[in-house]
C-alpha cells in the first residue's frame, strides 16, 4: 500500500554541463558568439549596439531604435517588413540602460536572407520625416497610456531615485517628445549603430560559411573602441509617494544600489535574495500573498549593470494595505538580520536554486543566454560552477551576516504610487 | 515530428508520454477539462479561483509547492474559458515527486478555510491588478457580454464581478472538485529522458488507485446566430480612444477555424498586414492596430483592435476599416501574400514547439481536442488552405451583422 504522506526519495544534482558558444573575433572589441548545437529548424541572431538610454536623452535612443526599419532611400518601411515577413522572419528590437539589441528569429534556412534585408535597412536609414513623426506620436501615446499604470509610475520614480545624480536616473518626460531634432537622431544613429556594434550572437544549426557572411554583413559597424560605463552610484534613501487619483492598488518599489556578478558577495547574496523574495515559497510571498492575501504577487530581484547592480522588491497591493505591506517587508528584512534561517528552509532553497540553474542550462538557447549573463562582466561559465559551490556551502550565519550588511531598511529607497 | 505514447488507466485517466533525450529536466502536465464556460452565471470566476486552491494543500500533503521546490522544481497553472492546466518542471531525477504531488491533489484537496480566505483575497487583488487598475483593463469584461448573449463565453475567466469571488462558499469548492477533478476528466502528460516502461509503472503507482469518477457531460447553451450589428461605447479616463471589433468565428475543431486564423494574420498580424498598412501607414488613422483570434473551443472571436491617433474620430476609422474588409471579401488574395502568411505561421509554430514545456502543453491540448497527434498534423491543414478558402471565410465572417464593436472613449 502506497504511503501518500511520504515524499519520494530525492536525488541531488551532482553536475551541470555548461557549454560555451564558439567565439570569433570580428575586431579586437567586437566578438561573434555561435551556438550551433540546435536540433531543430529554429535560429536566432542578436546584434548588440552601444546605443542604450544612458548615453543620450532616453527619448533619442528609444526613437532611433524604433526607426531602424523605417525605410531607406530605396525602400519604404512597408517593403522592408514585407520582405522579412515573406521569409517568415520575426524582427525585435529593444533598448536598455546600457545597450540596444536587435534580434531576428527565423527558420535557419532563412536567417541569412533576412539578415541581408535587415542589415541593408539599418545601414541606410533615411529618417523620413513622416516616419519620424509617426513614431514620435505613437511613442508619446504609449507613454501616456503607461502613465496611467501605478506600476509604471512607481518604477519610474524608483529609477530616478536609485540612480540619483547620474544619467541612469534620467527618465522620459512627456515634453521630451515635443522637441526632437533630426540632427540628434542622425548623429546618435551614426555614432552608436553604424559605429557601435558590441557583439553578435548566433544560435542555430547554420553552416560555418554563413558565419563568415554574417561578419561581412555587419562587421563594419564594430565599435572602434571598448564601451565605457560609469561606476559610482548612490541611491536616495527614504520614502516617497506619488498620488494617482482613482487607483485601486498601490505599487510599491523598495531597493538600493548593490553590485553585480563581479562582486565577491554576489553568489551568497543570491541565496539571501531567493529566501526573501525570489521564488514562490519565499518569505515575502508566504507572508504578504499566501498568509495575508494583500497582493497577487511580490518578488525581489538583483538588476545588473556593467559597473554595478541594484536590489529591488516590487509589488502591487490593495490601496488600504500599503502601510501594512511596508511594515511586513521591513519585518521580513529584520527577521533575516536577527534570526538564523533554519536548516530545513535553507536546504529547500539550495535544492531549488540548483534545480533552477539546471533548467537555465537546458538547451542551446538557454545556454547561450546563461553565457551572455557572464560574458558582459568578462567572466566565463566557470562562474556557475562557483555559484553551485557557493549555494552548497553557504551557512545560516553567512546569510545573517549579509542581511545585516545589505538589507538595512534605512539604506533603502522606498517608492509608492497609488 | 513530435513523438508520444498514449495509454489509459482503468480509472479513465488519459496518459501521454513524450520522450526527450536532450533535456535534464522533466515536465509533468495535468489538463483538467473544465474552464470558466462550465460555471453557472451566478457563480462566475470559480474555475479560476479553484485553480488557486489547488496549491493550498491536498489530503496527504499539507503544502504543494515546498516538496516540489525541495526537489529543485517549480510549478504554475492557468485557467481559460475552456480548460484548466497545471504544470511542474523539475530535474528529471526527481520526477517521482511531481507525480506524487499531482496524484494527491487529484485524489482530494484538504479544503482548509484559511486557504479559501486567503486565495479569495489574492484573486480579488488579481482582478484589480489585471482588469480594474489598468487602462483599458476592463475591455474584455464589457466585450464578452456584447458579443455573447447566451453562451458562457459572455463572462471572463476572472469572473463577471468581484462580488462572485467574495461570495464563494466552501461547499461550492467541494462540489466543484468532486464534479470536475477526477481521472476521467483529466489528461496527464509526462516528458523527459525516460523509458516508457518506467513512466508507465510510476504513473500506475501514483494514479491507478484514484477513484475514476464520472466524466461530466457538457451541455452548454448554444449561442444563437448573430443577426445584428452591435455597438457599445464606454467612457474611461484613458489617454486615447480605442476600438475593438469582434467577429464571431468557427469553433476550434472545424476547418474554418484555421482559415479564420490565417485571415486574422492577413488582416493584422504583422507590419505588412492589410490593416496595418492601410490604416496606420497610409492613412495615419491609428497608432496601433492588430487582428487576432481568441482560439476558443466553441464559437470564438476574431478581434480587430487598436488605438486612434489624436484628432481622428471613430467614424473615419470605421469607414476605412470596412473598406479594407470589403477588399478582402471582393478580391482573391495573391499567392505571394498567402505564402508570406503561411511562412510566418510555420516559423512561429517551430518556435512554439521549441521548448519541452510548450510541447507538452500542446500535446495535452490536442488530446483534449480529439487526438494528441494533431500537433503533427496541424501544419497540413494550414498548408491546404487556398485563396478561395480565405475569401469564403472572409465573406462569411466579416459582415456587420456578425460584428460587435466596443469603443473606449477618452473622457
Amino acid at each position: 500500500m502506497l504511503n501518500r504522506s511520504l515524499q519520494p526519495e530525492l536525488k541531488s544534482i551532482d553536475k551541470i554541463d555548461f557549454v560555451t558558444p564558439r567565439q570569433f573575433d570580428i575586431t579586437a572589441n567586437t566578438k561573434l558568439y555561435f551556438m550551433k548545437d540546435v536540433s531543430d529548424e529554429t535560429s536566432r541572431l542578436d546584434l548588440y549596439f552601444d546605443a542604450g538610454t544612458t548615453i543620450a536623452k532616453p527619448v533619442i535612443s528609444s526613437l532611433v531604435n524604433g526607426l531602424l526599419l523605417s525605410g531607406t532611400p530605396q525602400k519604404t518601411s512597408i517593403q522592408i517588413n514585407e520582405e522579412i515577413d515573406a521569409l517568415g522572419g520575426f524582427y525585435e528590437s529593444s533598448v536598455s540602460h546600457e545597450n540596444a539589441v536587435v534580434s531576428i528569429f527565423a527558420l535557419r534556412e532563412n536567417l541569412l536572407p533576412i539578415l541581408r534585408i535587415v542589415a541593408d535597412a539599418i545601414a541606410n536609414v533615411a529618417f523620413l520625416d513622416s516616419e519620424v513623426k509617426e513614431l514620435i506620436s505613437d511613442r508619446k501615446q504609449r507613454f501616456l497610456v503607461n502613465m496611467e499604470k501605478v506600476s509604471f509610475i512607481a518604477q519610474r520614480q524608483f529609477q530616478e531615485r536609485i540612480f540619483a545624480n547620474s544619467t541612469y536616473g534620467n527618465i522620459l518626460q512627456t515634453t521630451d517628445f515635443d522637441s526632437i531634432s533630426h540632427q540628434e537622431l542622425r548623429s546618435f544613429y551614426t555614432d552608436n549603430y553604424l559605429n557601435g556594434l558590441q557583439k553578435v550572437v548566433v544560435v542555430g544549426n547554420v553552416q560555418q560559411d554563413k558565419i563568415d557572411e554574417i561578419i561581412d554583413l555587419v562587421g563594419a559597424w564594430s565599435k572602434p573602441q571598448q564601451s565605457t560605463f560609469p561606476g559610482q552610484f548612490s541611491n536616495l534613501k527614504g520614502e516617497s509617494h506619488l498620488v494617482k487619483e482613482g487607483a485601486l492598488q498601490t505599487a510599491i518599489r523598495v531597493g538600493r544600489i548593490l553590485f553585480n556578478k563581479t562582486h565577491t558577495d554576489y553568489c551568497d547574496f543570491m541565496v539571501l535574495n531567493t529566501i526573501l523574495g525570489d521564488y514562490f515559497g519565499s518569505r515575502l510571498m508566504s507572508n504578504i500573498r499566501e498568509d495575508k492575501g494583500y497582493t497577487y504577487g511580490i518578488g525581489t530581484l538583483l538588476g545588473e549593470l556593467h559597473e554595478t547592480g541594484y536590489f529591488l522588491i516590487a509589488t502591487e497591493v490593495g490601496k488600504d494595505v500599503k502601510a501594512a505591506t511596508l511594515l511586513e517587508i521591513q519585518r521580513e528584512m529584520f527577521l533575516l538580520q536577527s534570526e538564523l534561517v533554519d536548516a530545513e528552509e535553507l536546504q529547500l532553497v539550495k535544492n531549488y536554486m540548483i534545480g533552477q540553474l539546471l533548467k537555465s542550462a537546458d538547451g542551446p538557447y538557454a545556454l547561450t543566454d546563461l553565457f551572455l549573463g557572464v560574458e558582459t562582466f568578462g567572466l566565463t561559465l566557470e562562474f556557475y560552477n562557483k555559484s553551485i559551490d557557493a549555494i552548497n556551502n553557504i551557512t545560516p550565519e553567512r546569510i545573517q551576516e549579509l542581511a545585516n550588511k545589505y538589507l538595512k531598511w534605512e539604506d533603502m529607497t522606498v517608492v509608492s504610487a497609488g | 515530428m513530435i513523438h508520444f505514447d498514449r495509454f489509459k488507466l482503468d480509472n479513465g485517466l488519459t496518459v501521454l508520454f513524450h520522450k526527450d533525450v536532450t533535456t535534464p529536466m522533466a515536465v509533468v502536465n495535468v489538463l483538467y477539462d473544465v474552464g470558466a464556460r462550465d460555471e453557472s452565471e451566478e457563480k462566475t470566476g470559480f474555475a479560476h479561483l479553484f485553480e488557486h486552491l489547488m496549491f493550498g494543500g491536498s489530503c496527504n500533503i499539507s503544502d504543494f509547492d515546498s516538496p516540489l521546490q525541495l526537489a529543485g522544481g517549480e510549478s504554475n497553472a492557468f485557467t481559460s474559458n475552456d480548460i484548466t492546466n497545471y504544470y511542474d518542471v523539475l530535474p528529471a531525477i526527481n520526477l517521482e515527486t511531481a507525480l506524487w504531488l499531482e496524484s494527491d491533489r487529484m485524489l482530494s484537496l484538504s479544503f482548509t478555510p484559511k486557504s479559501l480566505e486567503v486565495q479569495r483575497n489574492v484573486v480579488i487583488e488579481e482582478f484589480k491588478q489585471r482588469y480594474l487598475n489598468q487602462p483599458y483593463g476592463d475591455v474584455w469584461l464589457k466585450l464578452r457580454p456584447l458579443a455573447y448573449k447566451v453562451h458562457p463565453y459572455k463572462w471572463a475567466t476572472i469572473g463577471k464581478d468581484i462580488s462572485h469571488i467574495e461570495e464563494v462558499q466552501m461547499d461550492d469548492v467541494k462540489s466543484f472538485f468532486k464534479k470536475y477533478y477526477n481521472p476521467s476528466n483529466a489528461i496527464l502528460c509526462v516528458a523527459g529522458n525516460f523509458e516508457a516502461e518506467t513512466v508507465k509503472s510510476l504513473v500506475n503507482k501514483y494514479f491507478a488507485d484514484i477513484p475514476g469518477g464520472i466524466k461530466p457531460s457538457r451541455v452548454l447553451d448554444a449561442e444563437p446566430k448573430q443577426n445584428e450589428f452591435r455597438n457599445q461605447t464606454i467612457e474611461r479616463n484613458v489617454p486615447a480612444n480605442a476600438f475593438y471589433y469582434a467577429f464571431k468565428m468557427p469553433e476550434r475543431r472545424s476547418e474554418g477555424y484555421y482559415m479564420a486564423d490565417l485571415l486574422s494574420d492577413i488582416l493584422g498580424r504583422d507590419k505588412s498586414s492589410r490593416l496595418y498598412v492601410a490604416l496606420k501607414k497610409e492613412k495615419q488613422l491609428c497608432s496601433e492596430i492588430n487582428a487576432y483570434i481568441t482560439g476558443s473551443h466553441d464559437e470564438g472571436l476574431l478581434l480587430i483592435s487598436g488605438k486612434l491617433n489624436p484628432d481622428v474620430n471613430f467614424e473615419d476609422l470605421d469607414i476605412a476599416l470596412w473598406k479594407v474588409l470589403r477588399i478582402v471579401k471582393e478580391s482573391s488574395i495573391s499567392e505571394s501574400e498567402l505564402d508570406r502568411i503561411k511562412n510566418k505561421n510555420r516559423t512561429s509554430r517551430e518556435f512554439e514547439n521549441q521548448g519541452i514545456l510548450n510541447r507538452v502543453m500542446n500535446l495535452c491540448h490536442f488530446e483534449l481536442l480529439g487526438d494528441a497527434n494533431g500537433i503533427n498534423e496541424e501544419y497540413k491543414i494550414y498548408e491546404a488552405i487556398n485563396a478561395n478558402h480565405i475569401q469564403e471565410i472572409a465573406i462569411e465572417m466579416l459582415q456587420p451583422t456578425n460584428c460587435s464593436l466596443l469603443k473606449v472613449k477618452a473622457s
